[in-house]
């Protein structure tokens, strides 16, 4: 029904290394993910906690119930904020080839990215009160894309996100749209 | 009117003196209606107000007139308007893409025109000339688009012909020309039901604004009750009654649809002056706009499932500077060329890309995504089926709420359409990726206006060892999103992605093309 065509996929002039030589993300960072899942979760949790109180402080007899929930949930995110952070952290490398960051990601859904570097508009460094705690920094590459117009490295230390900025600049030149 | 615009002197311009009636006769449009509801109350505060308004309206027209002034100083084009507080904009001139015109009937009476500047960045016009005498805009895109070819050669990053070119300015090549036939082509190839519904949703909104409601009762009254009556008979008149309807219905549709095209595109023009894409079209309103061809970020050919009958496609091409202006714009600012003939699209692709290397649509070059993609596709539908008709079952236990079921084998020809239309081409120069089913787009992206390339794997993807390859560039505004491919085998997504970024890497985004890959396009330094 369908004719037969895959032809052999070959590049002549293109070198094309395996996928190796990925610089992994500075190792605080699972750290620093840790703290701010703890954060999310433990503000989720103090506003679930309201209503759970409001019950018993209502009828104590019906708490058994919602606090278990309660408990299960927060039991959950602490597993959660341990388990994923370091996998996270194992997906996440870039690497600079020739005149192409490649970045990769994604623990589930996993993402590479590709960005010439003569593209590139500018770069942020993005550090806020958490990185600035771990000495971290993040990233932020801007291209005139539309889908992934930037795209961000994070967990970075701080000495390193600036020399790979300037590094970053210096390959890509000055190409505007 | 100065004789050397390429010099580093001093390009002024003022609005048509006609701009203080059209002024006027805008604001009249808001001011009458409100007329009456002045006049309702004390007559002379209603006359005095209503004079004071008029005083303002003259004045604010008269005002814009006579202090609006445009020029061009060093690389930027700067207008400026206001007489208490002055308001002026410098638009650098490297930014402006294009120069977009239009002409509305009372225009076209004396011959004057709306300008409307537009740049890379930002929402809307950056800068709106209205209105301007026809050589006056014709002057004015010379003396901005020539200054800026001049800025780019001075600055050594055209090449060295553009100096020339600049020099002669040729009449503008007609690349192809639509004529009555093809308008109502293009009308009878659009999507009847949904010109019909929007058509039905018009006369709606227009009954509901100036029908009173009475009558707008009976109506609907009479419809129901004719409908109800027609139904009641046998059903071999019904089913008649409703083919019938239908094809009213479609008949409808199609010469409303034709009546849009020409309205829209009559005398569509588009031609070729210089490095400018030029379109011309409209029947009340002309519109008129160039658009520099290296500044075409993405073409897209759209063949719909009608147009792809018939041999027909569509080109729509997005801008670093496109962006939607509103929801549905009616311009038709979104077409490249509203229609052409499947052949025609080989000598246009190398008249819109001088360099163009790739393949067409129908060469032999294009590669397949894996075979597999037959399977998810048929499977991730079946799943869909069996669920609506096992959620359709345990509503009505009954055997007819399975009929979801009967779906199947067109779910399996759709993912083998799917599969047969998805697909790549990869030159030294060029990516063009298409798919589809029933119709077809494909996307021609110049290597080097890609902004970055992707990679992606869904845990479904990784046990397959596929991947989805995006390709992303500047202001896919029209062309519905870039290239996407999915079902590509893992390594050979990686290395298109890796071929696709180190040649973009190559190339210089914005100047000549051509140049620059002859300079170091093709040795790529490790």
């Amino acid at each position: 029904m369908i004719e037969e065509e895959i032809k052999p996929f070959e590049l002549a002039d293109e070198q094309w290394r395996p996928a190796t030589g990925f610089q992994p993300l500075d190792s605080r960072v699972v750290s620093l993910w840790r703290v701010s899942y703890l954060i999310g979760f433990g503000v989720l949790l103090a506003v679930l906690l309201i209503p759970v109180v409001a019950v018993g402080v209502a009828e104590p007899r019906a708490l058994l119930w919602p606090a278990f929930a309660w408990l299960a949930l927060a039991g959950a995110s602490v597993w959660f904020c341990l388990w994923y952070p370091p996998r996270l952290y194992r997906s996440w490398g870039y690497r600079i080839d020739a005149k192409v960051l490649e970045t990769r990601s994604g623990m589930v859904f996993q993402r590479t990215r590709l960005l010439p570097l003569s593209r590139l508009q500018h770069v942020d460094i993005e550090q806020g009160p958490l990185e600035r705690m771990f000495g971290l920094a993040a990233l932020i590459l801007h291209t005139a894309g539309t889908h992934s117009a930037n795209i961000r490295i994070p967990g970075l230390e701080a000495a390193e996100a600036t020399r790979l900025r300037d590094q970053l600049i210096e390959i890509g030149g000055d190409d505007a749209v | 009117m100065r004789s050397e615009p390429l010099a580093a002197s001093i390009f002024e311009g003022r609005l048509h003196p006609l701009t203080i009636a059209f002024g006027l006769l805008k604001a009249a449009r808001g001011i009458i209606p409100a007329i009456p509801l002045l006049l309702l109350g004390n007559k002379i505060y209603g006359f005095v107000l209503l004079a004071a308004i008029v005083a303002s309206t003259v004045a604010t027209a008269l005002a814009r007139y006579f202090s609006f002034t445009y020029r061009i100083e060093g690389n930027e084009l700067i207008t400026q308007h206001g007489i208490l507080e002055r308001k002026q904009r410098s638009i650098p001139l490297e930014r402006i893409q294009e120069i977009r015109i239009e002409q509305g009937v009372l225009h076209r009476v004396f011959d004057v025109v709306d300008a409307k500047i537009e740049t890379g960045g930002g929402e809307g016009a950056e800068a709106s000339l209205s209105v301007l005498s026809r050589s006056e805009v014709e002057r004015l895109r010379q003396a901005v688009f020539e200054r800026a070819a001049k800025i780019g050669a001075d600055a050594g990053l055209t090449d060295q012909t553009a100096g020339k070119q600049v020099a002669a300015t040729p009449e503008p090549i007609v690349i192809q020309r639509l004529g009555l036939r093809d308008l109502i082509l293009i009308g009878l190839t659009t999507n009847h039901l949904i010109s019909a519904l929007a058509l039905a949703g018009a006369i709606w909104n227009f009954a509901q604004e100036h029908a009173p409601e009475s009558l707008r009762r009976r109506a609907g009254n009479l419809l129901y009750r004719e409908s109800s009556r027609l139904f009641a008979q046998d059903t071999a008149s019904t089913i008649a009654l409703v083919i019938l309807g239908a094809l009213v219905v479609i008949l409808i549709g199609a010469f409303f649809s034709t009546a849009v095209a020409i309205i829209r595109f009559y005398g569509f023009t588009l031609s070729l002056a210089n490095e400018d894409l030029r379109r011309r079209y409209g029947l009340f309103t002309r519109r008129s706009s160039s658009l520099p061809r290296r500044r075409i970020q993405v073409l897209k050919i759209e063949e719909k499932l009608f147009r792809r009958m018939f041999g027909l496609a569509t080109l729509r091409a997005d801008t670093s500077g496109s962006h939607r202006e509103h929801r549905d714009d009616n311009s038709g600012r979104d077409v490249l060329l509203p229609i052409t003939r499947r052949g025609a699209l080989g000598p246009l692709f190398t008249t819109i890309f001088p360099d163009f290397d790739a393949v067409g649509t129908e060469a032999a070059e294009w590669r397949r995504v894996s075979r597999l993609a037959i399977r998810r596709g048929a499977i991730k539908g079946a799943i869909v089926c069996a669920l609506a008709a096992a959620i359709l079952f345990a509503a009505s236990q009954r055997t007819a709420a399975l009929w979801p079921l009967a779906l199947l084998p067109l779910i399996y020809f759709i993912s083998v359409a799917n599969y047969r239309n998805m697909g790549y081409a990869l030159s030294e120069r060029y990516f063009c990726a298409r798919r589809g089913w029933a119709g077809r787009s494909t996307h021609i992206v110049p290597i080097n206006k890609i902004q970055a390339v992707e990679v992606s794997q869904s845990p479904f993807d990784r046990r397959l060892g596929l991947a989805t390859l995006i390709v992303d560039t500047a202001g896919q505004a029209y062309t519905g999103g870039g290239p996407q491919i999915s079902n590509l085998p893992l390594d050979e997504a990686r290395a298109v992605a890796g071929a696709l970024a180190h040649r973009a890497s190559a190339t210089r985004y914005v100047e000549n093309r051509r140049l620059k890959i002859e300079d170091r396009g093709l040795k790529i330094e490790n």
